[in-house]
């Protein structure tokens, strides 16, 4: 196979863009389609203050790479969640990543606030999978806008995008299918959140996290061997190598023709939101998710072990 | 021999005779778009071939939450 640009023999073929580049041509070809998701849903203004959230792995940390250099201003945030041999590795690779690109980096210690991914998982029954990804948008979120930060960029991908949009539609559950997509805007207590890596594949990212040397954790969670997404993600691996381009069509035509009908559905019946009577953090409820979560932990804690 | 390393498992297999990187993947039951397919530091496109004494790492693509 040759480049579709310059002729040379091909590193990346990509079938659902019926295409394939070679080395230096492919990662001009990843920038392009970040910058461009940037440009149509107006991600990021000039002159905004972005906060990445940084997990080690190679999206995260190649949205980095991108957002950097697009020029844009970015600093790196890390949830260290405790997970023994996995959270050290983790670390090291983010810290070690953005010393090398001399970015300004930051760690939250779950250990610190009492929310130790281990001892959470000990103390409360409902899947750790959805507590921790609770802990971690919420301490995103506080860190993002007690800091002036004016975007949070996340690293996930299509395929990511892809399988909560069809878990939601499984259920067809209508308030989280009322605001999924790229784009959140900032409300009362939220940052503003972007995807600027949603058109790109996760086999998208890791040629081009493998050509330009990004040293990423390729070890996944101990814990997330059961979550349901990599079920969705492997029948649409399928279904993407039967039909070419199935996902994106399936996730840009959402956004087109279904996110506004649940959208405008949602108006109606939106819980207004307070501030938690613990921490004063936006709630619908009248004490927040990740202060219910600390109050479980604590009352277990002391509870005595059977 | 071509002698193939499995990430992030771990696991080594051995193939007694040359084949396409696409053959590879298909023999280790993988879609085209879910491993790299890796040579001396080059990825390889499906249609590349391997030959006998390639060292190569099928590196699957997964990533972590
Ligand atoms: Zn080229
Ligand atoms: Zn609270």
């Amino acid at each position: 196979m040759k480049c579709r640009k310059c002729k040379a023999l091909a590193a990346v073929a990509l079938p659902s863009h019926n295409t394939a580049f070679c080395p230096d041509c492919y990662p001009v070809f990843v920038r392009s389609q970040v910058e461009r998701a940037i440009h149509r849903h107006k991600m990021i203004a000039p002159g905004d203050r972005v906060l990445v959230a940084v997990s080690g792995g190679k999206d995260s940390l190649a949205l980095t790479l991108l957002l950097h250099e697009l020029g844009h201003d970015v600093h790196g945030l890390h949830v260290d969640l405790d997970i023994p041999g996995s959270s050290t590795d983790a670390r090291a690779a983010c810290e070690g990543f953005f010393a090398k690109l001399g970015l300004p980096f930051t760690v939250v210690e779950l250990r610190r606030e009492g929310l130790a991914i281990p001892l959470v998982k000990s103390r409360i029954k409902r899947p750790i999978c959805s507590v921790c990804g609770k802990l971690k948008r919420h301490y995103f979120n506080k860190f993002a806008l007690e800091n002036g930060f004016s975007v949070l960029a996340t690293g996930h991908n299509l395929d990511d995008e892809v399988s909560r949009l069809f878990a939601n539609t499984m259920r067809w559950d209508a308030s989280y299918l009322s605001d999924q997509g790229p784009v959140l805007p900032a409300a009362d207590g939220f940052a503003r959140k972007v995807k600027p890596m949603y058109r790109l594949t996760e086999f998208e990212i890791a040629n081009f996290s493998f050509l330009r040397g990004i040293d990423h954790v390729i070890a996944g969670c101990p814990y997330s061997g059961r979550a349901s997404f990599p079920v969705y993600k492997s029948l649409w691996s399928d279904l993407e190598g039967r039909m070419h381009g199935a996902k994106v069509q399936f996730y840009e035509n959402f956004l087109r023709d279904g996110r506004p009908v649940f959208a405008a559905w949602a108006e109606h019946r939106e819980d207004p939101l307070s501030p938690c009577t613990v921490c004063g953090y936006p709630t619908s409820a009248e004490v927040c998710g990740v202060c219910r979560i600390r109050e479980m932990v604590r009352v277990e804690s002391e509870a005595p072990r059977s | 021999m071509i002698h193939v390393r499995l990430e992030p498992q771990g696991r080594e297999l051995r193939l007694p005779k040359a084949c396409t990187a696409l053959k590879l993947l298909r023999e280790l039951g993988l879609g085209v778009n879910s491993a790299l397919v890796i040579r001396d530091g080059e990825l390889l496109t499906p249609d590349r071939r391997l030959n006998i004494g390639d060292e190569i790492v099928v590196r699957t693509v997964t990533s972590r939450g």
